[in-house]
Parts: C-alpha cells; structure tokens; sequence
C-alpha cells in the first residue's frame, strides 16, 4: 500500500484529534501496518500530517519499541523474558526458539518468515511463560504450546494453526469485578445491559450533579487501582469547575507493570463495565471526550473495546445527547507502542500529544493542566469499572467490602510458582498468605515459599514471613512495600535473589525513558553492576555501591519511575544480603531464577 | 511579588519569577545544564536541585516558582549531597576525554565537578559506546558521547530557528542526540548550538584544536557584519603567535543583550571576520607603491588640502566615507571636509543587499548606516558616492579620499584605472589590501573596528560601543587618529584626543545623541533620543 493511498484513512485519523500533533502513534500504527515498517519516507510523510519535523517522528519510531525502521519478516514473535516469565522458564524458551529459528533476537529467518524479539513484560503472566505471535498471546509454552506456536509462526499469517487459549484461573465470582469474566468471548452489550449495565451511568445522568457522585465515590472510599491508591472522589474534585477549557477524561489501560494483567480481564471481557464507569466519570469532572490508552501490545483488548465503543454509539450511551439526557462523550481509543513509561500519567498525557512518553513536569498538575493543556483525569480502568457497581448497589456496600480507608475489592493477580496462577477478585482487607495459600493452592511443586513481591515489579520484595498482611495500599505500605497495581509475583525457594534482581534491574534499565539523568544513567549503571555479578565477577562493595546508587536516584526525578527502579535493589539487597554476598564470593548462584522449560 | 528568603538572604521578585532566577537576582548561582533562559524549561538535568523547606522532596530551581514566604537553601548538606548525586549519574558514561576535548577549560561538567562535586567516583562499568566526531555541517561537530542529553540545542533548532535538525532517539541510557538522518546541520545559526552546548558534545569545528581555551583573551564588542549591531566577544590570542597560524582573532561568541541579540548570533556574522588577521593592510603606502610613513602620508594629504588652487579657490575635495565607520569617525570627516573644507562627502555606497531574515539577519551589510544617516552621510537626501567618482572621473576633484569601500567592488562597471590619473590626489584609507588600494596614490592601513574605540548606531537605533579588543595590526591606524592628525596639521580648532571627547562633542551638537555619553551607553548600548527610539526599543524578536 503506498502513502498516497493512506492518505484518506490518514485525515479520517487527524480528525479525532484537538491537535494534529496527537495523531502521531495513529499515524505510524497506520504506516506501520500497512507497510510492515516505518521507511524514511514514511517519517517524512507524517511529518508532513503532523506539521512537525522529521526528527520529532523519528524521536517516536526510536523511542516506542514495536515500531521498525527496516523491513520485517512475514511475522513477529515477541519472546517475553521479563521476571514473571523468567521465573517460569523463559530463557530456556527463548534459546529453544532461537534453536529452532536459527536467529537471535532482533533478526528475521533468512526466508523472511519470521522476526524474533525479546521483550519486556506483555502482562500475561497468568500464562508464563508466554510469548506474542502478531497479535496473539500464547502460553503457557511447553513442549506442545511451543510447538503449536513454532508451526504458526513459520506458516505464516494465513496459518490455521490455532493457538489454544490459556487455560488460567479467572475469578467470575465478583462481587464487584469479575462477575461477567466467563465468557472468553466477551460480554456484549446486550449482556450487559440485561444485567443491569447502564443502570448506574443513567442514574448519574438523569438524577445526580457532579458533585453527587464525587460525593457517592467519595464515600466508597474508591482509590485509584492503577497503582498510586489516590481516592478517586478527591481527585475528581480537583478538576477546576470555573475552567472555560475543555476537560479530558483519559483512561490508563497501558497496562504495563510486570505481573500485572487485571485491566487486560476488563478490557476483552468487561468492557461496557469501563465504558459505564467513564460516562459517569465523564459526567463528573465535566469532560465531553474521554480517550483511552491502551498499550500497543494489547491488540486484541483494544479490539474488543473498539467493539463495545461501537456498540455504546449504536445505542446511543456515547456521542451527542446519550440517552436524551442532554449530555455529551466520545470516546477515542489510542493507542501505546511499548513503551512502559506511558503508564506514568503524565508520559501517558505527553504519548497521546504525540511526543515521545516523557512524563511532563509537575506543577501543574493534570487536573488544572494535562492533556492539550486542559483540565485532565486519569483513571486507570479497574478504577473506572468500580464506579457503575458504587452508583448501582450504594457507596456503603462498597466501602464496606473494603477497610476503613479502601473500599471495594480489587483484582490480584498472580503470577511466578504457584499452583493455580491467575487473575481473583477479592476484598483488599484480604491477607497475602490467603490469596496465596488458600486461593491460589500454595508453592507449586512442593517447594516452600521464598518471597513475594506484592504489587508489581515497581513494589519492594516481602519475605515468606512477612505475608500476613492485608493487601490494601495503607496495609502494604505499613509492611514497607506497596499494593501497587496488585500484581502478586510468587518466589520459591529455589530461586536465585541475584538473578532476580538481575531481572528486575534489565526490565528498569530497559524501561527508562531517560529524561532525567539520575534515571537514565542510574538504571543502565545497576544493571550493568549487577549484570557482573550475577557473571561471577562482582565484589563485596558493588553491593553497598547498590544500595548508594539506588539512594542516590530517589526522589530526584520528574516522576517515580526511578524511586520505582530502586526500590528491588533496596529491599532485595537489604532481605537477602546473605544470599547476594554469598553469591559473590562463589561466583555463581545457589539457588535458579532460569527454571527449566517444563515438558 | 512573592518575597522569599534563599540562603538566608531575603528577596523579593516579579511574579511567575523562578527559583533559579531569583537567586540570580541575589547574585546565588544555581548550577544548570538544561535550564537556559532563552529556551522553554525542560527540567531533565537534574543538577538545579535546591531544597526547599516543606517540601520532602528536593525540587529543581528552574521550573519551581518563587512563592510567598519560601525558604530555600541552595548549600544545605541535602541540596549539596542531591547535586553530588545528579553530577555522579551525568558522568558516569560520559568518556572523560578532557585532554583531547576542546570544551575543556570552559566545560560545566569539569566546573560543577569541581564547584559541587568532589566525589570519589564509582562507576568502574564499560560505558556505553556512542559516536565520536561526527560532522553535523559546516561548522558543528558532535560528541555523542560527551553528550548529557540536556535538550537545549534541541529546544533551540525547535524553538529558535525552527528548522528542526536535532532529535534524540532511542530511549534510556541509549538515547542520543543526533540530526536527523540524511540531514545537515547548515541553518543560518548553527553555530549557537555550540554556545549553548553545557559540555564538549558540540564543537566549533572551525576552533577545533587550535586553542585551548583558557589561552584565549577576550574582549566584549559587537559584531560589524549587519547593521543588526548583534553584541559579541571577541576571543583572541595575542601572545602565542604558534597557534591559530599567528592569527589573533580565535572565534567570535554572541554576548547577551536583551535588546538586540539575545543570546545568539548568525554565522555569517560570526564567520564573517577573517579579514581581521588576513590581506590586511600593514603600512603606508605612497605614490609609485613606495615604501612610506605616517609623517610623511599625512604631511602630503594635508598640503594637498591646504593648497590653494587658481584664483586662491580652496582645493576641490571629495571624501567617499562609510557606513563602517564610527559615528565619531564620521563626525570628524563631516567637521574637516564638509564644514571646514567645503568637500563633497558621501557614505552611500551601492551594495548588493545581503542575507537576511526576520531574525536578526539584516540586508545591510553595515553596521551604522544609522549612524552615518544621523550625520546626514547616509540615508535618502545624501549625495550619492557616485557622484563623487562622477566628479573625480571627469577631472573637477583635487582630492578625493575613499574610506573603507572598495570602489572595484561598489562601481564595478566604471573604468577606475582613469582615477589616479584624473584626479592630483587620491588617498585609500582601508583595512584590507584590494583594487582601490592598489590605484590610489597613498594607500593608509586604518585599524580594523576592533582595533579602536568608537561607536555604531543599529538600525533599530541603538548606538553602542565597539570596544578595543586588541592593538592594531602592524602599522595599522585608527582612521579617528589619522582625522586629527590632518586636522591638526590643517590648523583646525579640533582639540579632541580620542573617541570619547569627539562623542562627547558629536554629543552637544546632534540632537539625537543629546544626554549620551560613553558611560551611559556602557556594554549593552543606549536608544538615541529620537524618533528612531521606537523602533529602538522594540526587540527585533518581539515583532517577528
């Protein structure tokens, strides 16, 4: 397809957007899609669209990952190596594959088949460890998964081998959440709506003021599920109602932070539950467009959305005057390129403007100034779908389900060496040791427990004896680590904390968008030191020059993505000194983050 | 107008001022890589973090706003130990090449290591790899490894110029700064990135190697290339005759002033003034290209002037001056020739308009065509010059006297062989040898403008100095002193000794310059008391 014939598809895109620059991912996604890469041309192309110059657009192909500059093969398999999937066995997956291709990651079969990547977290742990054949996950791989997936990728994008869904645990009993995650097809909006869907959203519009349902959620103690835990009722009401702006709503569905694939559920299998929690989100800050950032990886949820967007149009609860009530909301769904930072809000704000994802610097904040320089909220989607069920059944039964501080129930998942990997509901005041023992049946394998990190790569490692603790943000925080996006990563015993700090520490030095210089040379300067040791070469003092370094980033950056890079270096040195020194003096590891690829 | 207290010293600013510039205004430096005044904020370095009290977190100074009642220390152990902390990271990967790296001596990375660092360094890592010595244009060399990714010549080929070379790609600590690929860095003010650039990352290739630079002198004066009059410093060697092949002039840097250039200047400009040190005119020289001297140069001319002609008639005179000369300089030609003299004088001289923009580029190659318009030398109601090669050509001038032009280049189409021949006495006086030097029967080295003191008159109409940045050349003499040389000879009642006493007179007789001396004019210049005061006032960036 050449530019000249995109050319109509590309205005069709320009027009969803206040500013031309904002259509930048679109376009590329546009180019890349058409053309399997982005060519110079194509940059200049853009640029040309976007009235920028080519070094802006080339600053945005260099900076999101899944863009190439040179030609591809037929297709991409995208190999996750990040800890989640490495504790399961991704590196023996990754060297079968690179076997059985015959290239390394970064190239393409000299038939031109098929490209290899090695990528960081693609939120699928539940099924680690996994890999993204075009758009398409597959895992858990073993012997017959890996196989399935080879024949598919060398068939090439006709082929009809299918790939098996993941057979994982995923909660359906609600109350809040998970109450229409049956269906792997998803629930539509007829399903929706004869289970009481749209019932909150109606309510808010036809007989609550903004201010009602600030208070309602308010009062649910609802607090942002994205990871931060800011009640969302207070952040709402930060939004300037004397403002003559344009006020966005934008929905964080850059669902990023390794272990976590809860929005993933929401989005493919819930999505009129986001929609319903946005128009009443919408209505009360005020906002007439709401975008929806979805990160690049997740095709198949951004598909899925763009359906139920439709569907939410062609009955009339998004576009002018929904339902006859007199209020406005379109919603345009953008998005990502992998690129973990955009889930930071701000980079999240500066992504969709068409910049690269550099987090914007604070004052001002996103609720007097955010996107295009308007008043903006963030929200990330679990957030959102709380909100329909808080109007439906009442803010007390919420907060009620919750501790004093969170309401509600929020949606763990799982992942590492348990028994029964997935994504549960349950109520936040629910302890670490139960999720893990009695809901997701203990250590696999028989082996005892080492270690959790409770929410997120980003959230500091907890030790098998520190698990009696509530999983509410104000509880993780008491215990030194954080609830965070309430991704649960299980570690047994056999694993090596070297190796997984390793892990943790390439994922950060990856991830950096390198702005700011403490982080960007921070994070490179960890990995490398800690690459060396786990190499068998490091030295006693690296670890105290660890723990400095880590020091030395926190709290000197424009957002926390640094603070979040030391955090695994502090708690894992700190926890498991022992381990690490031992680890030098030998040279090697005791225990193995590198299992072995189950057969 | 928030007062806070910084350093225990208390201050109180404009509103919207920030941190970092509020403790400028105390006389506190706050260090800074990325901040630059002239560019938006992008707060990514770092290395401006102070600490502020109420605030957990160190916060950087160039993008926090002063605010009522704020007390921030820029030297507590939590600031000191925060910056240690920012500089550490900066230099982690960068190669530590100063031996070999023009920046250094001149470099913040070795300033603030040695103002705010003193750490014991740490990183015992291979460090990233990046590219050396890549030739971005004419005159711009990168260092990406040097680089510490402060964005400001981004920002500045974005927000300045617009043209928008650079980028940095990648992300993490594989970002780089580069052009874009295929392009050229050759916008008409490449060279400012250089200038702006913190560390040795970009380079004057023109300067590269040639001096080190703390051997380099300078001096401040402004930049004759246009009549934009953009204030500059002139970096020099006088002493080390070995480098720069005996050379003076290094390079030119813009000098801020707010009401002409900013922070920048074009490279026309600064490239433009090799002629400093190069063909230049080293000693007088009389009829017949004889060897000759001052004494014996100004002696003739001013007999010449002297003579009475038939019937006693004072000797018919025509001077063809400049509008590259001082306003002094032309005061003087227009007191001897025109008023006491009775010459014809003219300072408008065809040229060919230049390069120029809606920045700061002008078209008008000289730099006080102001000047000598206020002095009724120039402008619309003056005598043409060529009316006075008119004059001479046809045998009715006794003298003529060319300043500066060559008349070659301005009257290419007249037959000037004929000059010396049509006319008794015909004087050059100039900085560099050319085609009029080599007809007129005296050919007088002058001193370039930098050699000598005196004053320009943008075309905004701001009159400033030009400075003295160094001696002049060889026999080289300032045309102001030759002016009362042969004054003095003429017996006219010109007891001037210098720039200053003629500006002073040019002063008390030329309403515009009325209240102006060389003291209120200072380093940055002074609007004439004029009409052209508006036009004066108002930034050249301001209306573009």
């Amino acid at each position: 397809v050449s530019l000249a014939e995109l050319e109509g598809r590309a205005r069709g895109i320009l027009g969803r957007y206040e500013s031309r620059k904002a259509a930048m991912l679109p376009l590329l996604w546009l180019v890349q899609e058409s053309q399997g890469y982005v060519s110079q041309e194509a940059e200049a192309w853009v640029a040309g669209l976007l009235g920028v110059s080519r070094s802006r657009v080339h600053e945005s192909v260099t900076f999101y990952h899944m863009f190439h500059t040179q030609p591809v093969g037929r297709r991409e398999l995208r190999v996750c190596t990040s800890l989640p999937c490495k504790l399961l066995g991704a590196g023996d997956v990754l060297a079968r594959i690179e076997e059985r291709l015959g290239i390394r990651p970064g190239e393409t079969t000299p038939d031109g088949k098929v490209t290899l990547t090695e990528v960081e977290c693609l939120c699928a742990c539940e099924m680690s460890p996994m890999a993204q054949l075009d758009e398409t996950f597959a895992g858990p791989l073993h012997a017959e998964t890996l196989d399935a997936l080879m024949r598919a990728a060398l068939e090439g994008p006709e082929s009809s081998t299918s790939l098996p869904e993941p057979e994982v645990f995923i909660s359906t009993a609600g109350p809040v959440l998970s109450t229409r995650f049956a269906d792997p097809e998803g629930t539509w909006f007829e399903r929706y709506a004869a289970g009481g869907g749209y019932v909150a959203a109606r309510k808010a519009l036809t007989s609550m003021t903004p201010e009602q349902v600030i208070q309602e959620v308010q009062q649910a103690n609802l607090r942002g599920l994205g990871g931060a835990g800011f009640p969302t009722g207070k952040k709402w009401s930060f939004v300037p109602k004397d403002s003559p702006k344009p006020k966005y709503l934008v929905v964080n569905a850059d669902e990023g932070e390794p272990g976590t694939f809860k929005d993933r559920y929401i989005l493919e299998r819930d999505p009129h539950a986001l929609l319903e929690g946005m128009i009443i989100a919408a209505h009360a800050i005020g906002s007439h467009k709401a975008y929806v950032y979805i990160r690049g990886e997740y095709f198949r949820p951004a598909k899925r959305l763009q359906r139920a967007v439709d569907e939410a149009y062609a009955q009339r609860w998004l576009g002018k005057d929904i339902q006859g009530t007199g209020f406005d909301l379109d919603v345009v769904i953008h998005r990502g390129a992998g690129a973990y930072i955009c889930g930071e809000e701000t980079a999240l704000l500066t992504s969709i403007e068409g910049g690269k994802g550099f987090p914007k610097l604070k004052p001002p904040f996103p609720a007097t100034s955010g996107l295009f320089a308007c008043p903006t909220i963030v929200n990330n989607v679990e957030t959102l779908a709380c909100v329909p069920f808080i109007l439906r059944e009442g803010a007390e039964r919420f907060a009620g389900l919750g501790t004093a501080k969170q309401g509600g129930t929020r949606l763990f998942c799982v992942s590492g060496h348990v028994v029964r990997p997935g994504v549960y509901e349950a109520p936040v005041s629910a302890t670490l040791r139960g999720l893990i023992e009695d809901a997701c049946g203990g250590v696999r394998g028989g082996l005892r427990l080492k270690a959790v990190i409770p929410g997120g790569i980003s959230a500091k490692i907890l030790t098998a004896d520190e698990i009696d603790v509530a999983m509410d943000f104000d509880s993780l925080a008491a215990a030194g680590s954080m609830a965070g996006s309430g991704g649960v990563i299980v570690i047994d015993e056999s694993t090596s904390m070297v190796e997984m700090l390793e892990s943790a520490s390439r994922f950060f030095a990856h991830e950096s968008c390198g702005q700011c210089s403490p982080c960007r040379e921070g994070t490179g300067w960890i990995d490398r030191i800690v690459r060396r040791i786990v190499e068998g070469k490091g030295s006693l003092s690296d670890l105290d020059d660890l723990l400095a370094i880590a020091h030395d980033m926190e709290g000197k950056t424009i957002c926390v993505f640094a603070d979040a890079a030391a955090w695994p270096v502090q708690s894992y040195i700190t926890k498991f000194r022992g381990e690490f020194e031992e680890h030098i003096r030998a040279g090697r590891s005791a225990g193995r983050a590198v299992a072995a690829c189950p057969t | 107008m928030p007062h806070l207290t910084i350093d225990g010293r208390e201050v109180t600013v404009g509103d919207g001022t920030t941190v970092i510039q509020a403790a400028e205004q105390l006389g506190i430096f706050v260090p800074r890589y990325c901040y630059h005044p002239g560019l938006s904020i992008a707060g990514n370095c770092r290395i401006c973090l102070v600490d502020v009290e109420k605030f957990p977190k160190l916060q950087i100074a160039c993008n926090m706003l002063a605010g009522e009642g704020m007390v921030v220390h820029t030297q507590s152990e939590k600031a000191e130990s925060g910056r240690r902390a920012v500089l550490e990271f900066l230099l982690a990967n960068h190669p530590l090449d100063c031996p070999v790296c023009d920046q250094s001596g001149e470099c913040d990375l070795q300033n603030f290591y040695m103002n705010f660092g003193l750490y014991d360094p740490r990183f015992r890592e291979v460090k990233v790899k990046k590219k050396k010595a890549v030739k971005l244009g004419p005159h711009v060399m990168l260092d990406q490894e040097r680089c510490i990714l402060c964005s400001r010549c981004v920002r500045f080929t974005d927000e300045i110029t617009k043209t928008g070379e650079f980028g940095i790609f990648d992300r993490g600590d594989r970002a780089e700064l580069a052009l874009y690929p295929g392009e050229v860095l050759d916008n008409l003010y490449s060279t400012n990135v250089v200038d702006i650039c913190p560390v040795g990352a970009l380079t004057e290739r023109d300067f590269r190697f040639k001096v080190r630079a703390w051997y380099l002198s300078s001096a401040p004066t402004v930049c004759n290339g246009c009549s934009q009059g953009c204030n500059i410093d002139m970096h020099f060697v006088l002493d080390r005759p070995h480098l720069n092949d005996g050379a003076r002039l290094v390079r030119v840097k813009p000098r801020v002033n707010p009401h002409v250039n900013q922070w920048w200047m074009c490279d026309e400009g600064r490239y433009g003034l090799g002629w400093l040190d190069r063909n230049r005119l080293r000693t007088v020289r009389g009829p017949e290209k004889s060897e000759s001297t001052w004494e014996q140069a100004l002696d003739a001319i001013s007999a010449a002037l002297a003579q009475p002609q038939n019937g006693g008639a004072r000797p018919r005179a025509g001077v063809i001056a400049s509008a590259q000369l001082t306003n002094e300089e032309l005061f003087l030609i227009r007191e001897i020739f025109q008023e006491a003299l009775g010459a014809q004088v003219s300072a408008v001289v065809p040229e060919e308009p230049g390069t120029c923009d809606d920045f700061l580029l002008k078209a008008d190659k000289n730099p006080n065509t102001l000047g000598a318009t206020l002095l009724g030398l120039a402008g619309a109601d003056a005598l043409p010059a060529e009316r006075i090669l008119d004059e001479a050509l046809a045998g009715r001038l006794d003298v003529l006297w060319v300043f500066v032009h060559d008349l070659a280049r301005a009257f290419g189409g007249r037959d000037l062989r004929r000059l010396a021949e049509s006319v008794p006495l015909f004087v050059y006086s100039g900085t560099n040898e050319n085609t009029t030097a080599s007809l007129a029967h005296w050919a007088l080295p002058s001193a370039a403008y930098v050699e000598k003191d005196g004053t320009f008159v943008n075309c905004h109409g701001r009159v400033q100095r030009i400075g003295r940045a160094f001696p002049p050349l060889a026999d080289a003499r300032e045309d102001w002193r030759v002016l009362l040389d042969v004054a003095r000879r003429l017996g006219l009642p010109l007891a001037w000794r210098g720039p200053e006493e003629i500006f002073q007179a040019m002063a008390s007789t030329l309403a515009p310059f009325a209240g102006l001396g060389y003291d209120t004019i200072g380093t940055l210049g002074a609007d004439l008391a004029t009409a052209e005061r508006t036009a004066g006032t108002t930034a050249p960036w301001s209306t573009s």
